[in-house]
């Protein structure tokens, strides 16, 4: 086994940076939260790597996910950009597709990222082949270039029709603008995405120019601090596809770090299963504001092709597909005016925050539920600074003015208030599964996230899923996602031609080329990998069909070869296949996964089942109050066996074991927990 | 009184079922407007009286309530039969009954439960076509409704379990799609199983008396809910009319007229003066009329929940025929322009009452374009829809959306270079419309300018409206821009005999259509904007500067050109007058003729 330097994982939140330290790579040595410092999110994770108190000397490598780039598009916060288009398409970076916010309620406006006064049109056109209709007026776009050079601009964003068919053009202008001002960042759409569709694919641009100069002075400023910390190791980073990419590299990728966190927590959160024995799971991250619902088959997640990362503002980049829900340890409880319990989707974040946190906060919410009934221990906050415990008769207070209102004592409404946002959860999950076409109780869930464990008995038990899998530190398993992600590297192509039409060779020359694009990044990226694994899949459907199907091909195949495995695919799918109908490759796409260097921990084959030993135990209320086990995660080892009901506890977060359901520690660690037979 | 949590728990289950439903069929159907669009609906019903018990909630809005009164003429339809047994099916799709148009198949399932009727389960799903003249059932020239396919009474496709082909034969010996519907048919039957089994479980669970008492609270709650909403609206009547330009037959203006009458927690919508029948396809039926209704009414209070006790404060009154209340055999392909018309009165009548919380009038219409011909590289027939995007009303809380779906609708426009793929149509120009929305104090969203090049032959056919009566402002702000439709057909530019309506048009490559969607009305008087945000519509083109100094007195400052462009700094020309106070005005666009 190679010797493998000291890493930490940190995800820098919204609201805290989680930090995971290992000295061996192996082994965990530290986990924790800080706040997060959002006016300069470099020196949040610095503050985490000090109050872990970890040496730089001893630290080989740092992975990281931040919030920076989604809360910079979020708040539009991002560079001063200009725009360049196609005579006459300008407008489709604000138009959009045709749509609104919600499904009832018209009012809200929109607010691009680009003003239209600052989107500029050239002359020039291609039609869908790449074929020039008009050629590119290189005296205007050379006008425009010193024209905009007088305008304080950052970031000039260049998206042309059709140029995924053909980039000449976009790349023209684009030698253009460096010409004229060098210090621009300049973006081409057919760089950022090399595939059909205007808006998705201007929008794409944008947000990377838009992002651009932020993440490179992130990056920055992020290296000179650990520079001056003496680190010299690797600094890594994760994309929201679920895979590292070097701080170097951040910069021209930065479209791709939005929403790197919860990526990093599925990616965790399937490795722990697969390795546990489970190829089906569903992960569920709840925090205090949301319950973000992935769907994982055979240790992949399921990729969306297009990401809202905001209204009418889409990102087409492949990004692990996370599903939120308004759902999270903050949700307020209220009444409706039908006098209906309801909870959520309001929040009351981080500030106020809970009843129970004493910071102001008077709306009675699912944490004061949790802490009323005493699933929380009062004396133990997590993750709170300043705090040495909650305010349980102020929860009290709250829960029983909401109460008094429709008939209930403070514990019933309580469980009321947990019964309905765990029946919201569940519902949500179920749909989500169903509209991929799972059924969800062939699935295992993996709960985590700061409260996670307290509700994932309950999904568990309302969705009828057989085994929950709680992983060493679900606090902080978006951490641990980053300390345990392998780089990963996409590119695609549209192609939109019928498998019959294609020129021969040409699906091989678009693999060929993409595959030498991902082999170069890797390259550039100069980071060590123990395997390199390349993947090549087709977006095929047919003739017709909006919806394609994602087929794994080879770069030697005939393309009559891929139509056959696209009726196989169909046919998995479906039950059925279209017969005659011709078949159309959509686009072809290219993967690179740079396996980096994994220890095996060594674990202990055979356990023999030991009851655990609880450290404590506490009234806390499920049907009633009843006298509970209390266990200290940090003293179960494997073969532990325990029966609800109990809580466990660790410094991340606590779990629930309802009543009627058994809990066992699996040689990895992770606890499992099941119905009892 | 129900135990607070069952009731909330029963609630909650029985909306993940008709939810779940609505997601089944939406990956099983073959057609593209189910699976893409979400056009179908899947609900629960009382079996007496039809109430709605639950509904889905990823169907289409059109839907709302239109569910309810489908169910409702079910029930009479079987009663007359002797009653729903065990194991029937009923289908329809006689628009008169079951509202919007022929594309819409329902099917009603009664459920048993220890061999008494507890429920009815029912669904909706577009089926691409039905027959009739034109191609998927738009005929804008249509005088009766047989020019636009099969009409479907209610029938028994199912009784006590025995299946009836023949009825199926005769309904795909009528399309031009039988593969299709008979695949949308199977994905909509294998439905009411999901539901069934979520059911079952459910009546497991609770018992039917738990059951039965939580539906009925479930409902009671709802009416209280949407009486207290209602509740908040002052006691009055408020009268609204708007126009249609014609109904592309006879080239008349029609009336939509309005009063909404509130008396404390109950509302009166009274549309006496309506304008009859139209010989053309502008007609829906009573129960689409009240579908949009109260979908008008959700977009000003979206919390409220969708079941028949929500319904039940509120009354109706249509005149029968009219052009909303359509009756046999009154053509009703125009629906989808015709439903727009009912949101715009609506917001007109409440904005008299809740100014706050009504927005000014949407763009109005769906315009649809329809291009159809052969593929020259392929030999193939294609039919390419375009739907209309337009700018909504200003509120009180913000400017108007630009490039908005319809009210009724969540469908989106296609891509320009997914449509330069798949037909031989070349878009000139996809933009916004400059200075179509409603002047206001918030402004109302700009229309949608584009123009498609034919590169072949084709046939071009056009519904729309709004040219002559546009959308209107509310508060005080202005009307939008109208509706424009040119087609330039041997190089010549002219505008349709019914202005945005178009009944297959030849033409040649080379040919265009241009088209610009009308914006959305203006909240609040113009003088009241804010100057930076008029400076900002200035130099974003949305606005003239002639506007920027006529109608938001606003003084050009500096100037400063970039490019083709100038870029302007403004100021107030006068002292503002005072604020006024409650104009509970409406800025009827003038018809331009």
């Amino acid at each position: 086994m190679k010797h493998l330097s000291a890493i930490v994982g940190i995800d820098v939140g919204g609201t805290f940076t989680d930090l995971y330290f290992s000295r061996d790579g192996l082994n965990v040595d530290r986990v924790l939260k800080v706040p997060s410092t959002p006016d300069d999110p470099s020196r949040g994770l610095i503050d985490a790597l000090d109050a872990a108190e970890i040496e730089s000397s001893e630290l080989g490598l740092i992975l990281h996910g931040t919030t920076i780039a989604t809360n910079a598009v979020i708040e539009r916060k991002g560079a001063r950009c200009a725009l360049i288009t196609t005579r006459g398409f300008r407008d489709v970076l604000e138009l959009g597709r045709r749509d609104r916010q919600r499904v009832y309620g018209l009012t809200g406006a929109h607010n691009p990222l680009i003003a239209r006064s600052q989107r500029w049109e050239v002359d020039e056109r291609l039609d869908h082949e790449g074929n020039v209709l008009q050629p590119l007026d290189i005296c205007e776009v050379r006008a425009l270039a010193t024209m905009l050079a007088g305008l304080d601009l950052e970031a000039i964003v260049v998206s042309l029709l059709h140029s995924y068919a053909n980039p000449a053009h976009e790349q023209q202008v684009a030698a253009i603008l460096r010409e004229v001002q060098p210090d621009w960042e300049i973006v081409i759409s057919s760089d950022v995405v090399r595939e059909y569709y205007e808006f998705e694919r201007t929008s794409t641009a944008v947000v990377q120019g838009y992002l651009q100069p932020l993440i490179a002075r992130y990056a920055d400023n992020l290296s000179a601090k650990l520079e001056q910390r003496g680190f010299g190791g690797q600094t890594l980073v994760m994309q929201s596809n679920g895979g590292l990419i070097p701080l170097s590299q951040l910069p021209q990728r930065a479209a791709n770090i939005v929403r790197s966190g919860p990526a990093a927590g599925v990616m965790a959160a399937a490795t722990l299963a697969k390795e546990a024995g489970f190829d089906k799971v569903i992960t569920g991250d709840m925090g205090g504001t949301s319950f973000d619902v992935a769907v994982v088959v055979d240790g992949h997640p399921r990729v969306a092709e297009t990401t809202e990362l905001d209204f009418r503002v889409p990102l087409r980049l492949p990004m692990i597909d996370v599903h939120t829900i308004g759902a999270g340890g903050g949700s307020i409880a209220w009444l409706d005016r039908g006098g209906m319990l309801q909870v959520g989707p309001r929040s009351a974040g981080a500030a106020p925050g809970p009843v129970c946190f004493g910071l102001g906060g008077t709306a009675p919410t699912v944490t004061d539920a949790n802490a009323v009934l005493s699933r929380i221990n009062a004396e133990q906050p997590i993750g709170l600074r300043n705090i040495t415990r909650l305010d349980i008769a102020a929860a009290r207070t709250a829960l029983g003015a909401l109460g008094a209102q429709i008939g209930l004592g403070v514990e019933e409404t309580a469980v009321a208030i947990l019964t309905i946002v765990n029946q919201h959860m569940a519902g949500r999950t179920r749909l989500l599964s169903v509209e991929q076409g799972h059924d969800p109780r062939e699935f295992a869930l993996v709960a985590f996230g700061g409260a996670g464990p307290l509700h994932g008995a309950a999904i568990m038990r309302e969705v009828g899923i057989k085994t929950m899998l709680l992983p060493p530190y679900p606090g902080v398993l978006c951490a641990l996602g980053c300390a345990i992600a392998d780089l990963k590297y996409d590119v695609s192509r549209t192609v939109e031609q019928q498998v019959t039409d294609l020129v021969p060779g040409l699906v091989a020359d678009i693999l060929r080329s993409q595959r030498l694009a991902v082999e170069t990044s890797l390259t550039e990226s100069a980071i060590a990998v123990d395997q390199t694994i390349i993947s090549h899949t087709a977006e095929m459907s047919y003739a017709d069909q909006i919806h394609a199907l994602r087929v794994p091909v080879e770069l030697e195949w005939p393309p009559s070869r891929m139509a056959e495995a696209f009726q196989q695919v169909y046919y998995q799918e479906y039950g059925n296949t279209l017969g005659d109908i011709p078949v159309t490759i959509v686009s072809l796409k290219t993967s690179l996964r740079g396996l980096r260097p994994h220890g095996q921990r060594p674990v202990a084959r055979d356990v023999s089942a030991t009851p655990a030993m609880p450290t404590a135990s506490r009234s806390v209320y499920f049907d009633g109050w009843c006298d509970t086990h209390i266990y200290n995660r940090a003293q179960l080892v494997p073969g532990n066996t325990l029966t609800g009901p109990a809580i466990i506890e660790q410094v991340d977060t606590t779990a629930v074991i309802e009543p009627g359901m058994a809990a066992r520690v699996d040689i990895y660690g992770n606890i499992l927990i099941e119905m009892a037979a | 009184m129900m135990d607070p949590v069952t009731l909330a728990v029963v609630r909650g289950a029985l909306e993940q079922i008709t939810d779940e439903m609505d997601m089944h069929l939406i990956k099983a159907a073959i057609s593209p407007i189910i699976s893409e669009t979400n056009d179908c609906a899947h609900g629960l019903y009382n079996a007496e009286n039809g109430e709605t018990i639950v509904q889905g909630r990823i169907g289409l809005p059109l839907f709302l309530a239109s569910m309810q009164w489908t169910v409702k003429h079910v029930i009479a339809a079987a009663q007359a039969e002797g009653g729903f047994h065990d194991g029937d099916l009923w289908i329809l799709n006689d628009p008169y009954l079951s509202g919007t148009h022929l594309n819409d198949i329902v099917l009603v399932r009664p459920i048993f439960v220890d061999g008494a009727l507890f429920a009815l389960f029912a669904n909706t799903g577009h089926w691409m076509d039905m027959g009739g003249s034109s191609p998927g059932g738009w005929a804008p020239a249509a005088t009766e409704i047989h020019q636009e396919g099969i009409i479907i009474p209610p029938l028994k496709l199912y009784d006590r379990g025995r299946y009836n082909p023949s009825l199926i034969q005769l309904i795909t010996a009528n399309s031009r799609l039988p593969k299709q519907i008979e695949g949308d048919l199977a994905a909509m039957v294998n439905v009411f199983a999901i539901g069934q089994r979520g059911l079952d479980a459910l009546i497991a669970k609770y018992g039917l008396v738990t059951m039965r008492a939580c539906i009925s609270e479930m409902l009671d709650r709802s009416e209280a809910e949407m009486r207290s909403y209602i509740s908040e609206i002052p006691d009055g009547s408020y009268r609204m009319e708007d126009w249609f330009d014609n109904d592309g037959v006879d080239d008349r203006p029609l009336k939509v007229a309005l009063s909404i009458v509130v008396e404390g927690s109950e509302l009166h919508f009274d549309f006496t003066g309506t304008a009859p029948p139209a010989r053309g396809p502008m007609n829906i039926s009573d129960g689409t009329t009240i579908s949009m209704c109260l979908v008008a009414l959700k977009h000003v209070f979206p919390d409220f929940p969708v079941n028949g006790g929500t319904f039940r404060p509120i009354r109706f009154t249509i005149p029968v025929p009219s052009l909303l209340a359509a009756a046999y055999p009154v053509p009703v392909g125009g629906t989808t322009d015709v439903t727009q018309r009912v949101v715009d009165v609506v917001f007109g009548a409440l904005a008299q009452a809740i100014p706050d919380l009504v927005p000014a009038a949407p763009f109005g219409t769906t315009g649809v374009a329809t291009v159809a011909g052969y593929h020259p590289k392929t030999g193939n027939f294609y039919v390419a829809v375009y739907p209309y995007p337009g700018g909504y009303g200003a509120s009180s809380v913000s400017d108007g959306l630009v490039n908005g779906t319809p009210p009724s609708s969540m469908a989106k426009f296609m891509s320009v270079e997914m449509s330069e793929h798949r037909y031989p149509l070349r878009f000139d120009y996809l933009a916004i419309r400059d200075f179509s929305g409603g002047n206001g104090a918030h402004r109302g969203g700009c229309g949608t300018a584009y123009a498609i090049t034919a590169l072949s032959d084709c046939v071009v056919s056009i519904l729309g409206d709004r040219v002559d009566y546009t959308p209107f402002g509310v508060q005080g702000g202005g009307a939008a821009a109208g509706n424009e439709v040119r087609l330039v057909v041997d190089g010549k530019e002219q505008v349709p005999p019914f202005r945005s309506k178009a009944d297959r048009i030849a033409m040649k490559a080379g040919d265009k259509m241009k088209l610009a969607s009308p914006g959305g009305g203006g909240f609040g008087a113009p003088q009241l904007r804010d100057l930076a945000d008029v400076e900002d519509d200035l130099n974003n083109g949305l606005i003239s500067e002639e506007t920027a100094r006529l109608v938001y007195q606003a003084v050009v400052i500096e100037t400063q050109k970039r490019g083709d462009r100038v870029y302007y700094r403004l100021d107030r020309a006068v002292m503002l007058p005072e604020p006024q106070i409650a104009v509970p005005f409406l800025a009827q666009g003038a018809r331009q003729t």
